[in-house]
């Protein structure tokens, strides 16, 4: 700009900035207006017109297979199936919906879609859609804001005790019932050549933070009070930090190893002797091990050792919602219902190993002749959502990183509990 | 950009009228904006226009959850500034950034011109090999490289296999809040010092020969040929690898975020790792406040060496 002078030039920056401030100044948030439950009822006529479905890369790969049943009963409907990487999958849905292009239906993670759960976003589950008490309580729980059900869930998983049986018997222990039993039993595994009883997490990330929140809730605390507010400066979330850390203080875990990727590798070459883990590693431990049966001769199962309170875990897979902006909200509910039907899910399962989320397919012969995965279902049935609250993920990954500072030593429990909560009250809720 | 045009013609202008020289002076800035234009428009669209809504952002309280209505949100001012500055973790972060500049800009240029001076004056043979071997790491991809900084640095790693062989036990480099933080600016340092060095090798091969010739018929020795010659006629030349080096270390961002992640206990997180993790997060007033602070950062910090260096230029 030749002819422009500094002054005018910062001149014209600071009008292009108040410009730009202006409009945002004189709009403000309006008060939300609550979603009614009870929509238009959607009933047993073929679906029709096309559905643009975006899911995650991953369990929906199969999708294509598992909906062909509905496509041959429902002749007139397209299906248009859009698979997005994991990791830019919010990201993207986001975007689309703030564009005005997303699609009618769209996959959600029930531990971390608290933020989409608004009407401005969702549409609310038509009333009679499905049956929720067919559902495990919090993979339901999860989509439900305001007495308001925004989301169906689709398949499942929580964390259960994976451990090395053929060590446990060596050691002659039995799986951990209590928090108290957790500590030995690791080191009697150590005792029978472990190096460590437990390849713990060490990302120090979301996910520690969530581990720690289920701690806490085993130890009979809670993350938020009955009106809202966050809840975790508490004795219950010191005992948690508490627990979590001693794995590392005690010596049954490491905070240098395994990392995410060594995790198998160490299990399966007895490096650690447990592990807290999803379902999705018994299918994978063969592979690792490089031996067809590794799995079955070498591996146990059991639900988390209970705290002081019980054994409760967290729910987490996948859910399917309706967007507002749909123009086809009819079909779409259809091919919903479809893909929360016990059917389904059993087709789902054997195309891909996604856990059933509705109850009675895990009846099916195909997962009830796996005796390791029955921890899993008795863990799955006592499981919590994790609060609908938009920040929680926010929360939940500071969470992880004063985990870290505690199985450190460079922070106690207690001071770790109590900025855990002057953060999340930095960050508030989420709501006005 | 027209007045730098304006002085070669003007020489050749015999005394021509007012009015003339205003309607020739018109149509060279036309034509001047003609060429910018291109410029002007990518700019003014992908750069102009984002930073200033971003500052629009950064003084509303946005999440993730507004985008729908990007324009229902609250005007709440400097709160997010308020609150980033209030924040922990956003101060260490910015205290760790600074370490990235203090330690890093100064390494990465003392490595990149000390290789230049070798490459121009000391080796002979096979100077080619040589600058592309010290000029690879520049464009290797660095997913590649961290990852395999990841495994030399690991506990049984590489590095710590060679400092067991002469006895030496080598400490778990990447999980020790002392020790992470070095490694990580080496990273920065190794991937960096190609580019210093080929803009000191430029600089230095337009040295012209017979100052030196001159200087040495004068008794000077080598380092008074360095000290007096080569350094000052490098000033240019160093202004600009220092801007250009600043201005990527108070944005580092992908050796942190590869090689650690920030960890451990947050030791090597810049503030570029915070913005990213607040974005991912939907806290997007707070993000923009954060990416706000880095520009006025590398604005201030220009300037500053600008001011500097420029005098003696």
């Amino acid at each position: 700009m030749p002819n422009l002078s500094r002054r005018s030039a910062l001149r014209l920056t600071a009008g292009m900035a108040l410009g730009a401030a202006l409009p945002l100044a004189g709009c403000g948030r309006s008060n939300d207006t609550a979603a009614t439950a009870g929509a238009k009822k959607v009933d047993a006529s073929p679906a029709t017109g096309t559905v643009n479905v975006w899911a995650a890369q991953g369990d929906a790969d199969v999708l294509g297979t598992v909906v062909k049943p509905f496509k041959a009963a429902n002749p007139d409907v397209v299906v248009k199936t859009t698979l997005i990487p994991n990791a830019e999958y919010y990201t993207k849905l986001q975007a689309a919906i703030a564009a005005g292009k997303g699609p009618d239906i769209a996959q959600f993670f029930p531990e971390s879609q608290a933020q989409f759960l608004d009407s401005s976003t969702l549409l609310p589950v038509p009333d009679g859609l499905v049956d929720k008490s067919s559902f495990f309580t919090s993979l339901w729980d999860a989509g439900v804001v305001d007495g308001v059900a925004y989301t169906v869930p689709w398949y499942a998983y929580t964390y259960a005790l994976v451990y090395r049986s053929d060590l446990a018997k060596k050691a002659g222990v039995e799986a951990p019932k209590a928090w108290a039993d957790m500590e030995p039993f690791l080191k009697a595994l150590q005792g029978a050549g472990a190096a460590r009883g437990l390849g713990a997490d060490i990302g120090w990330d979301i996910f520690n933070g969530q581990d720690v929140a289920m701690y806490a809730w085993q130890a009979g605390g809670s993350l938020v009070t009955s009106d809202g507010k966050w809840n975790l400066n508490t004795p219950q979330m010191a005992a948690a930090l508490k627990y979590n850390a001693d794995f590392f203080t005690s010596g049954a875990a490491d905070t240098s190893g395994p990392t995410f990727l060594d995790a198998q590798p160490y299990f399966v070459s007895g490096k650690t002797a447990s592990m807290i883990t999803g379902p999705w590693v018994l299918g994978q431990l063969d592979t690792a091990a490089k031996k067809k049966g590794w799995t079955s001769a070498h591996v146990a199962t059991a639900p988390l050792p209970a705290g002081a309170s019980s054994s409760v875990t967290f729910s987490a897979g996948g859910t399917w919602g309706v967007l507002a902006g749909s123009g086809n909200a009819d079909a779409a509910w259809k091919l919903v219902r479809y893909l929360a039907a016990p059917s389904t899910q059993v087709a789902q399962y054997k195309a891909y190993g996604s856990l059933p989320a509705v109850i009675t397919a895990w009846d099916d012969s195909a997962i009830k002749n796996q005796p390791l995965l029955d921890a899993f279902f008795t863990q799955l049935k006592n499981t919590r959502a994790f609060p609908q609250i938009s920040t929680w993920q926010q929360v939940a990954t500071r969470l992880g990183k004063e985990m870290e500072a505690v199985a450190k030593g460079k922070e106690t429990a207690a001071g770790a509990a109590a900025n855990i909560q002057a953060y999340a009250e930095s960050v508030g809720t989420g709501r006005k | 950009m027209a007045s730098t045009l304006a002085p070669a013609t003007r020489e050749t202008a015999v005394a021509p009228k007012a009015a003339a020289r205003r309607a020739s002076r018109a149509r060279r800035t036309a034509v001047a904006w003609l060429f910018l234009a291109p410029f002007a428009v990518v700019f003014v669209v992908y750069t102009a226009i984002p930073t200033v809504a971003a500052l629009g952002l950064s003084l509303t309280d946005i999440r993730g959850a507004d985008l729908r209505t990007p324009f229902a949100v609250d005007f709440t001012g400097v709160e997010n500034y308020v609150r980033l500055f209030q924040d922990d973790t956003f101060v260490r972060d910015l205290l760790n950034t600074g370490l990235f500049v203090a330690v890093g800009v100064p390494l990465t240029m003392v490595t990149g011109f000390v290789l230049a001076l070798a490459l121009n004056s000391g080796v002979r043979r096979l100077r080619g090999l040589f600058r592309t071997v010290f000029f690879a790491p520049v464009v290797t991809n660095v997913v590649a490289a961290a990852l395999i900084w990841q495994y030399a640095f690991h506990t049984d790693g590489t590095v710590n296999k060679v400092l067991g062989a002469v006895g030496l036990a080598g400490p778990n480099w990447l999980d020790d809040p002392n020790l992470a933080m070095p490694v990580v600016v080496l990273l920065g340092v190794w991937r960096n010092f190609g580019t210093a060095m080929v803009l000191f090798l430029a600089g230095l091969q337009a040295v012209p020969q017979d100052v030196y010739e001159a200087a040495a018929l004068d008794g000077a020795g080598r380092w008074r040929q360095l000290r007096h010659i080569t350094l000052p006629l490098l000033l240019p030349t160093t202004l600009m690898v220092s801007v250009l080096l600043t201005v990527f270390y108070l944005q580092v961002f992908d050796e942190p975020y590869l090689l650690t992640g920030g960890g451990p206990l947050g030791s090597t997180e810049s503030v570029a790792l915070y913005t990213y993790r607040q974005f991912g997060a939907g806290e997007f007033g707070m993000s923009s406040a954060a990416s706000f602070v880095t520009l006025v950062l590398v604005m201030v910090v220009s300037v500053v060496q600008f001011r500097l260096l420029r005098s003696r230029t």
